[in-house]
């Protein structure tokens, strides 16, 4: 199984902008108001920066995956508990964004049917797009959906030029101050990108020179689209409306009126969306059941894939049932030691060892 | 063979169910809302009209066929503690499913907004995703409900032709959408228009009623009325916070030697400190370009002393009644012209101390009107044919 780099691009802007549009706009207006953009942009380089070390990492360690490198820099132990953090993390982001598509097909389209339908067809073709062609067949799915799907994203941030007041973004600084804007950048840090995929990713990459690139301009694609859509938002809606809207670019498709004549682009931006949801969530499954495979030692990844699926299932089926748990976005053990540590402190510490190992060894 | 069956099979139970046809609402299984009419009922109750096309009417009147005694519509109506409570029950009266996505007019009665709190309606707007927000916000003089059901003489339904009437008089800027986000905004508060039904007598048989303008509204932060500005002064104060587009203009000449009328187009307004740190002293220029179409006085307009004198003049009629008008409302308080807003962005920190009681402290604003208006033609007729 081979990934090339231009798949890897879009693998990587896919699985970014799908959280980037759903979550980080909404938790940092909620603090920083009209300033949220200097949030997202603080976010983003931070999260630029964090890609930058975790591709360090893996050129260092070019023919293994996460799960192998790390329990050869750490010792078999320590490495397989830390590989379980990141394992912890993907499951994470499969059932939020499950949650996600569910929940919104729930409210806005399909009032009566049951939300254990809609799940299980999700399921049923994630689980199949990977046990039948695994990371081949996602990202050749990625490289078809991605132009469309970025393409549309970018274009649909300028479809309300009757509604834009660009007033609407002053005061800047003077209403929030540093403090929110820096608790914006601290909420939604952490749904802006997905960094860690590409400690997994890398290894299927055909050339890893190119591939790096990819990855980096993965991530800079998502955050200059997080940035814009940001301050799109601000200058059609304004602060006041914007913090309260809890998805805030599905109501800004929602707003778009050409001449009376172009409305409901939001027809256009769900399926897309749905789609782009679909490759997030098989990219992340796949690398979930090849890592735990190798975490194992059972080399059937693709059988791993059904029990991931099926407790995936029956999880998601509990922490609906769970307000708090459904519910954890804000969550400060989230936001404050997990992200940080897994973004951060991990790869960091990785980095340092295999450099010095490295160093010794010549 | 049996393994393509069984794909074949599979497929076929995947396409028949997951296509979402168990939530499939069929056209002619569903009401389409034109406009809906809000009434105070009394004991924190409102009172919801939807105005409901019937499809087989409207067809058939675009025939050719005169509209005929069948209406093209109905109205029906029901209470409710709050706007979705008033919905069901409506919905409860219904074979078809209230679908009000492609609503056009939502109109208040005047009574409502003065006795309960309007901030309530618009919740729902809000938090259910099956709205547009893009249909109309109107105020109405006396019941929401008669408004919803009266008969109009050009257009089958009285939200459309209410709708039809705002827009062709270049008023397209008060949707749902837009009186949310303005009334949200911390330094601006909401002007709505205000309409009324007019017996339409002249016709001898009871044909219709026309809808007219009754005058615009001033709503302050709580949306109560804090007062009713009549046409003129409306369009003037429409001018005046950035809304207007085109309108018509009257004026008497000197000595009441006859009147000028003029099209104003490219209406626009700009907002300026007038020295840059004191925020209490505000100039508000009005621009347009001025077209003259009605001159009943002596004035030969192929004079380039007449055009210039005309200009001065009408430059000096519209700034002081701009400014009547700008009084006017600055006495109730409510800053509709987003003069607060201006001095949020360009003075922030002072601003911080003024938001909180901006409706008092808009009357201590020292804000001077000033016109600029280019004279783009006079016409096609020199002087007046004798």
């Amino acid at each position: 199984m081979k990934v090339s780099s231009y798949q890897l691009y879009w693998l990587v802007t896919i699985s970014s902008i799908v959280t980037t549009s759903y979550l980080p706009i909404h938790l940092a207006v909620e603090q920083a108001r009209q300033d949220s953009w200097i949030s997202m942009l603080l976010g983003g380089l931070t999260m630029l920066f964090v890609t930058w070390v975790i591709l360090r990492v893996c050129k260092q360690h070019e023919d293994k995956t996460l799960v192998t490198f790390t329990k050869e820099l750490l010792g078999t132990v320590l490495g397989k508990i830390l590989v379980l953090v990141y394992f912890l993390l993907w499951f994470r982001q499969m059932t939020m964004i499950a949650k996600g598509t569910v929940d919104f097909q729930n409210l806005v389209m399909l009032h009566n049917t049951p939300m254990v339908f809609i799940l299980l067809c999700m399921l049923a073709l994630v689980v199949y797009a990977v046990y039948k062609g695994g990371i081949t067949a996602v990202s050749r799915c990625a490289e078809i959906i991605g132009p469309i799907l970025v393409l549309m994203f970018f274009v649909q941030l300028f479809l309300n030029p009757e509604d834009m007041n660009v007033k609407r973004i002053l005061p800047v600084y003077a209403d929030t101050g540093w403090l929110a804007i820096l608790t914006g950048a601290f909420n939604s840090y952490s749904y802006l990108t997905d960094p860690t995929i590409a400690l997994m990713l890398f290894f299927f990459a055909e050339n890893k020179r190119t591939a790096s690139r990819a990855v980096i301009w993965g991530t800079m694609t998502t955050i200059v689209w997080g940035v814009l859509a940001t301050i799109v938002l601000m200058f059609v809606t304004g602060p006041q409306i914007a913090s309260q809207l809890v998805v805030p670019v599905y109501s800004l498709t929602k707003y778009i009126s050409i001449l009376n004549f172009i409305q409901n682009i939001d027809a256009f931006y769900i399926p897309l969306w749905l789609l782009a949801a679909f490759i997030k969530l098989s990219l992340c499954l796949f690398i979930l059941s090849y890592g735990l495979s190798e975490w194992t030692g059972f080399r059937n990844w693709k059988l791993i894939a059904w029990i991931v699926t099926s407790v995936w299932f029956v999880f998601y089926i509990y922490s609906n049932h769970n307000i708090r748990l459904s519910f954890t976005l804000k969550s400060m053990y989230l936001n404050g030691v997990l992200y940080p540590f897994v973004y951060l402190v991990i790869p960091l510490i990785l980095w340092m060892i295999g450099t010095i190992k490295q160093r010794s060894k010549a | 063979m049996r393994r393509f069956f069984q794909m074949a099979c599979l497929s076929f139970i995947l396409l028949s169910t997951s296509a979402g046809c168990t939530d499939f609402v069929e056209p002619n299984q569903l009401a389409f809302v034109i406009g809906t009419g809000i009434d105070d009922a009394g004991k924190d109750m409102l009172e919801i009209s939807h105005q409901i096309a019937l499809p087989s009417q409207l067809s058939g009147s675009s025939k050719g066929g005169s509209s005929g005694d069948s209406e093209s519509f109905i109205v029906i109506s029901a209470k409710g503690k709050n706007v979705f409570e008033a919905n069901e029950r409506v919905q409860r009266k219904l074979s078809r499913r209230l679908m009000t996505s492609h609503r056009t007019l939502i109109a208040i009665s005047q009574e409502y907004i003065e006795h309960n709190n309007t901030n309530k309606l618009f919740d729902k707007l809000n938090r259910d995703p099956a709205n547009n927000q893009r249909d109309n916000i109107v105020l109405v003089k006396g019941s929401a409900k008669d408004f919803m059901k009266i008969k109009h003489p050009l257009e089958q339904l009285s939200s459309i032709a209410s709708n039809k009437e705002l827009q062709i008089n270049g008023m397209n800027n008060y949707s749902i959408r837009q009186f949310i986000i303005e009334h949200a905004s911390e330094g601006a508060r909401v002007l709505v228009p205000l309409l009324q039904i007019e017996n339409n007598d002249g016709k001898g048989n009871e044909k219709g009623n026309l809808v007219q303008f009754a005058g615009h509204a001033v709503l302050n932060n709580e949306l109560k009325i804090k007062g009713i500005l009549d046409d003129n002064d409306g369009l003037e104060a429409i001018w005046m916070l950035g809304k207007g587009t085109f309108q018509g203009l009257t004026i008497p000449w000197k000595n009441g030697n006859g009147t000028l009328s003029f099209r104003l187009t490219h209406l626009e307004r700009r907002i300026h400190s007038v020295n840059g740190n004191d925020p209490k002293q505000i100039l508000l220029t009005v621009k347009a370009q001025a077209y003259l179409l009605d001159n009943t006085t002596p004035l030969d307009m192929s004079d380039v002393d007449n055009m210039i004198e005309l200009k001065k003049y009408l430059d000096e009629k519209i700034q002081t009644d701009l400014q009547d008008t700008l009084n006017k409302v600055q006495q109730w308080g409510p800053d509709i012209f987003g003069i607060g807003e201006y001095l949020h962005r360009k003075h922030p920190y002072w601003w911080k101390s003024q938001r909180d009681d901006w409706d008092e402290n808009f009357k201590k604003i020292n804000v001077s009107v000033k016109a600029d208006i280019q004279l783009r033609s006079t016409g096609t007729s020199a002087g007046q044919v004798e």
